[in-house]
């Protein structure tokens, strides 16, 4: 009864939060103080008019938002596969090797700070495909949490079970693939989460400077002059980010081996 | 007192089938870094030194001394999870050469994998260790087991959900499971509440009289030690720990706790290891 009553209450809070928001920017809007600035209201006459109907197709500079964020997320989905494959082995292998190590982690170090967006020039140059080009920025986005998340959780395994293992025999192919793999199945996830959260955040900044996807809405928009219209991407986004780690929370639940 | 006795058996004749375990002047170097401004030595750190000992087929033996004295080092060199520096380890008369499921290892910490169920547990050493087994004869090993544990309830359990004790029975489960000739225990009381404690190495002990194994057991318990051993190995305090003294514990087995302890032997074998645990750990407390 008090935990029903705990979530009724961050829910009306939450909505009362959200109402005095939208009530103080229509406010701050129709001052004035900007020209042209758009208020809540209209920014949520925008957001409903595009959903009510997000799959229109007139060309590439006026395409439905739910298409726009299709083209992203698919972007997003398959750089963030390609990276996984890439990390999840490639973090093992570093955490369990000390010459795989050493010989990793210069690039890891060096490149880690390297802004993604920096690789989009790069890309566009290899690959002469915009398309690819986001992929490839999402892919060198994505790798780096997860590996080192990985790699770090490999040196974490309890080494009591490791020597369980070893003490039964287990090869080492065995170890890595029944033991440490399953072991650091929580850091992975941990790591993939913040990857996605990573590749959703540059996605949008790339495809300013690609062409289609919600981040060229953006731009697309900007260029029109027509402000409502970004913060409903804006809202999009968020509520897509939100969905998307949430997705991750359920998924590190299920390998939570702790409670 | 620091003299390094070479066991043996002075009731039986030696005879080398009847050993199980046997260990000639071994020498364990740890190899400490330590870096200081400007460079970094390597020094060596004697773990353990001369150790002699020869533990017989289906015996228990307790290991005890002070803490950091070695008696885990020594423990990991006879799963063949360490290599040793000098010396030589015979088990079945044959050199050790490295781990194998002949040794079951048993920790303090369970070592539990905690994504695999109780069952799921065995089985995975099952599955390891003796690879000719079917999934349905696994299946009826890992019950056969937990139901010796008394824990065939629990069998679908995850790790989370079970109590430590529950936990160590586990282990225990998994540890005999392989059938191994010879168990390996590093301190597996050591975590547990004091209640518990006493349950479970009656359990063990009941468990190991009827299915004899030859069993090393590390611990810090004077009384633990008493009830479960044949012989006990006391440790000197380290660095270039060894074998100070072994004593043989003639009491009566099967063995319940309430009738031994009244024992004049045990009371008497109890001063003595007293005695010296006491002057070894006050060495290791006033060497710092």
């Amino acid at each position: 009864m008090s935990a029903k009553f705990a979530v009724l209450r961050s829910f009306l809070v939450s909505g009362l939060s959200i109402s005095l928001f939208c009530v103080v920017w229509e406010l701050i809007a129709n001052a004035n103080v900007i020209p042209n600035f758009p208020g809540s209201l209209q920014t949520f006459g925008e957001l409903i008019w595009w959903i009510s109907d997000p799959f229109f197709d007139n060309g590439p500079n006026d395409l439905g938002i739910g298409f726009n964020l299709l083209i992203s997320l698919r972007r997003v989905l398959i750089g963030y596969t390609l990276a996984m494959i890439v990390a999840i082995p490639v973090g093992l292998f570093v955490g369990v090797s000390k010459t795989v190590k050493s010989s990793v982690d210069p690039y890891v170090q060096l490149l880690k700070p390297v802004s993604p967006l920096a690789w989009l020039p790069i890309g566009l140059f290899v690959f002469r495909n915009s398309e690819i080009t986001g992929i490839f920025v999402i892919f060198i986005t994505s790798i780096w949490p997860t590996l080192i998340n990985t790699s770090i959780g490999v040196q974490s395994v309890d080494s009591d079970v490791l020597k369980v293992a070893r003490s039964l025999g287990a090869s080492r192919s065995n170890t890595i693939i029944k033991v440490i793999l399953p072991a650091v199945m929580p850091n992975i996830l941990a790591g993939m989460r913040i990857s996605m959260g990573t590749a959703w955040l540059v996605i949008v900044a790339a495809e300013m400077l690609l062409g289609t996807g919600i981040g060229y809405f953006i731009w697309n928009e900007w260029n029109n002059l027509y402000v409502a219209n970004i913060f409903v991407a804006i809202i999009i986004i968020g509520i897509t980010g939100f969905i998307l780690d949430q997705l991750f929370e359920f998924l590190q639940l299920q390998f939570n081996y702790d409670s | 007192m620091n003299a390094n006795p070479i066991v043996s058996d002075e009731t039986f004749s030696e005879k080398e089938e009847d050993s199980h375990v046997k260990i000639v002047n071994l020498q364990k170097v740890f190899p400490v870094s330590r870096a200081t401004l400007f460079n970094k030595k390597i020094e060596n750190y004697i773990a353990l030194d001369g150790i002699n000992l020869d533990i017989k087929k289906n015996t228990f033996v307790s290991l005890i001394g002070p803490s950091g004295c070695g008696k885990s080092t020594l423990l990991n060199l006879l799963a063949g999870l360490d290599s040793f520096t000098s010396g030589e380890i015979f088990i079945e008369g044959k050199h050790l050469t490295g781990p194998g499921p002949d040794r079951g290892v048993i920790f303090q910490n369970y070592a539990l994998m905690p994504w695999l169920t109780a069952a799921g547990n065995i089985d995975y050493a099952l599955e390891t260790a003796c690879p000719e087994l079917s999934p349905s004869q696994r299946r009826e090993k890992s019950r056969y087991f937990l139901n010796m544990v008394g824990l065939e309830r629990s069998m679908d359990k995850f790790p989370r959900q079970i109590s430590g004790g529950m936990k160590q029975r586990v282990a225990i489960a998994r540890a005999l499971s392989i059938n191994p000739t010879m168990l390996l225990m590093d301190e597996p009381f050591g975590a547990l509440d004091a209640l518990t404690r006493s349950y479970l190495q009656e359990e063990v002990l009941k468990i190991w009289e009827k299915n004899r194994v030859t069993a090393l057991l590390i611990t810090h318990s004077i009384e633990e030690a008493l009830l479960m051993s044949d012989k006990i190995v006391l440790m000197s305090s380290g660095p270039s720990a060894n074998i100070a003294d072994i004593i043989d514990v003639p009491l009566p087995r099967p063995r319940i706790r309430k009738i031994i302890e009244k024992n004049s032997l045990f009371i008497d074998i109890k001063l003595k290891l007293e005695e010296h645990l006491l002057r070894e750990t006050r060495a290791v407390e006033e060497s710092s």
